[in-house]
């Protein structure tokens, strides 16, 4: 009974800590008002279609409703990563307690073995569950926070593949922003120098 | 002899049939209910909450209350400092909780600083746990050390996201009065629990099932203040990227399973007092029976009158959903939290 509650309970932990790892977001940085604000981060291919008359964006029906979800929640909702950055103290005493768990987990390990009455395997196995679900949580919002090389890294290729007429996926933005700023759908595509450092 | 062993092999063959129908009823019925709720969850999830609330919030309270007083003792004894760690921090905890919404409505809190003043309610709440499971450690000579890193790393995540602690309190809290009801029935119907463990494999299956059919599904329209409160308690604007349909009808099901013990499952499985056993009486009227009140030193006075009092706020609870459902549902929300409170000392206690 116990095992089967604190399996639900740990599922349950583990999925609201990896729900956040869409992987691949950039630092959140502290922009004026007048600027946009990114919603969604999602993917993007460009495909070249020499049979088509009129371009044409295709969105996925998941796609659209997380589209929606992000849109409805554009007021009161903020990202995982935008709430931690915007909240040090409570990012802090967190840490710190998170730190205090695991050295506690492993202390409590470590004496259990030298008892003439080891704990029993359930007891041992919520400890190491705990502090596998804690290191995933930590090692998910490291990830959240830098993952992988930088997003124009996948659109270098663009220039080329369009004229060779393939196609090219690399992350996208979804970013609102305001009226004055005009009226049509603007796609920015991030492109660097061959060779260059990346920072031009 | 042969007639005595006779006698004796009857009655053990007797027993053990009853027995056997009385597992097949319970299980049965608790399949049968695993499986309604969860149908009519998914199918309307806002109606059957709105219902569901409506019809059992109130009850399931008071059978609640009747099941913690049964299980508190005459004297408390060398359980004195438990007790009384237990009713301070279930009073002030609960009064703190009902004083946050009058604090955010008259405090000009940013949402930063609130979200703060409720990891600091979370973390009472878990330092008042991690106390009262101290002092029940102590008194049952037992090593529950290993539940101080999980409080930690619990504590931790309520820091990172209050909101979400609170949000998690509120979908595991349905799950405890399912080891409430596996602790009585070790105690007094204990050919029951290897069938009861058993088909609790159904819950994740269910879930699962529940799940696969709703995550796909368009989001809820919440646009009525009523389905738009429905649609926040099960955490809509906390997880945008997940269907509000899954969201409710998950919650709403929990709560049913919630309901579903303590009205039906404990009362009807919880065996008499010794003292009870009357020719006349039916199961129900031997239920009835609280040690505290009947006990000679008891004091059935009070008890009875904290019943009646609970049987006045069942029916108001009544009247204020019928009057205005909205409004009731909230009030009784934020009041609610007292029983969810509760459980944890009286949890502790069975264990």
């Amino acid at each position: 009974m116990k095992f089967i509650l604190i399996v639900i309970c740990f599922v349950t932990l583990t999925l609201t800590t990896i729900s956040f790892a869409n992987a691949d977001i950039r630092a959140p940085k502290p922009t004026p008002a007048t600027q946009g604000k990114i919603v969604l981060h999602t993917g993007l291919e460009i495909v070249p279609d020499t049979k088509s008359y009129e371009a044409r964006l295709q969105i996925s029906q998941s796609q659209l409703q997380e589209l929606r979800a992000a849109l409805d929640g554009i007021d009161h909702n903020r990202t995982f990563a935008t709430s931690i950055s915007r909240s040090s103290p409570r990012t802090i005493i967190s840490g710190v307690l998170l730190f205090l768990s695991i050295s506690f987990a492993g202390v409590w390990l470590a004496r259990s073995a030298r008892r003439s009455i080891p704990p029993s395997r359930f007891k041992k196995a919520i400890v190491i569950g705990l502090m596998f679900v804690a290191t995933l949580g930590v090692a998910t919002i490291v990830t959240r926070g830098n993952a992988g090389p930088p997003g124009y890294y996948r659109w270098r290729s663009l220039p080329k593949s369009l004229s060779e007429g393939k196609s090219t996926v690399g992350g996208l933005d979804v970013e609102i922003v305001p009226d004055e700023q005009g009226r049509n759908m603007r796609l920015i595509i991030p492109l660097r120098k061959e060779g260059g450092t990346g920072e031009e | 002899m042969q007639r005595v062993g006779d006698v004796a092999l009857f009655h053990r063959t007797s027993l053990s049939a009853s027995n056997r129908s009385g597992v097949h009823a319970f299980l049965g019925i608790l399949i049968v209910w695993i499986v309604l709720s969860a149908s009519l969850s998914v199918w309307m999830p806002l109606q059957f909450s709105i219902v569901t609330v409506f019809v059992f919030a109130g009850p399931h309270n008071w059978f609640e209350l009747r099941y913690f007083l049964t299980r508190l003792p005459v004297r408390f004894g060398k359980s004195r400092p438990f007790f009384l760690m237990a009713f301070v921090g279930l009073g002030v905890l609960t009064l703190l909780y009902v004083s946050l919404p009058l604090l955010y409505r008259y405090q000009t809190w940013s949402e930063e600083e609130f979200a703060t003043v409720i990891a600091i309610w979370n973390s009472l709440l878990l330092v008042w746990i991690g106390y009262l499971i101290r002092l029940r450690s102590k008194q049952r000579r037992k090593d529950w050390t290993w539940t101080i890193p999980v409080l930690l790393a619990l504590s931790a995540f309520n820091w990172i996201q209050p909101d979400g602690f609170s949000l998690g309190l509120v979908y595991l809290h349905p799950l405890v009065a399912l080891w409430f009801l596996d602790q009585q029935l070790r105690r007094t119907r204990p050919t029951f629990v290897k069938f009861y463990r058993g088909s609790l494999i159904a819950l994740p299956l269910v879930l699962g099932v529940m799940i696969l059919q709703t995550a796909g599904a368009e989001s809820l329209n919440d646009s009525n203040g009523l389905f738009w409160r429905i649609t926040q308690h099960s955490g809509a604007q906390l997880l945008p990227q997940i269907s509000s349909h899954l969201l409710v009808s998950t919650h709403v099901f929990l709560e049913m399973l919630h309901y579903g013990v303590w009205i039906l499952a404990l009362p009807l499985l919880t065996s008499p007092g010794r003292n009870a056993i009357g020719a006349g009486m039916t199961r129900y009227s031997k239920n009835w029976k609280i040690g505290v009140a009947s006990h000679p030193r008891g004091f059935p006075r009070l008890i009875f009158a904290v019943l009646f009092m609970a049987t006045i706020f069942v029916v108001a609870l009544w009247v204020g959903f019928a009057y205005d459902y909205a409004t009731a549902r909230d009030l009784y929300f934020t009041i609610a939290i007292a029983h969810v409170l509760a459980e944890a000392p009286f949890l502790l206690r069975v264990l």
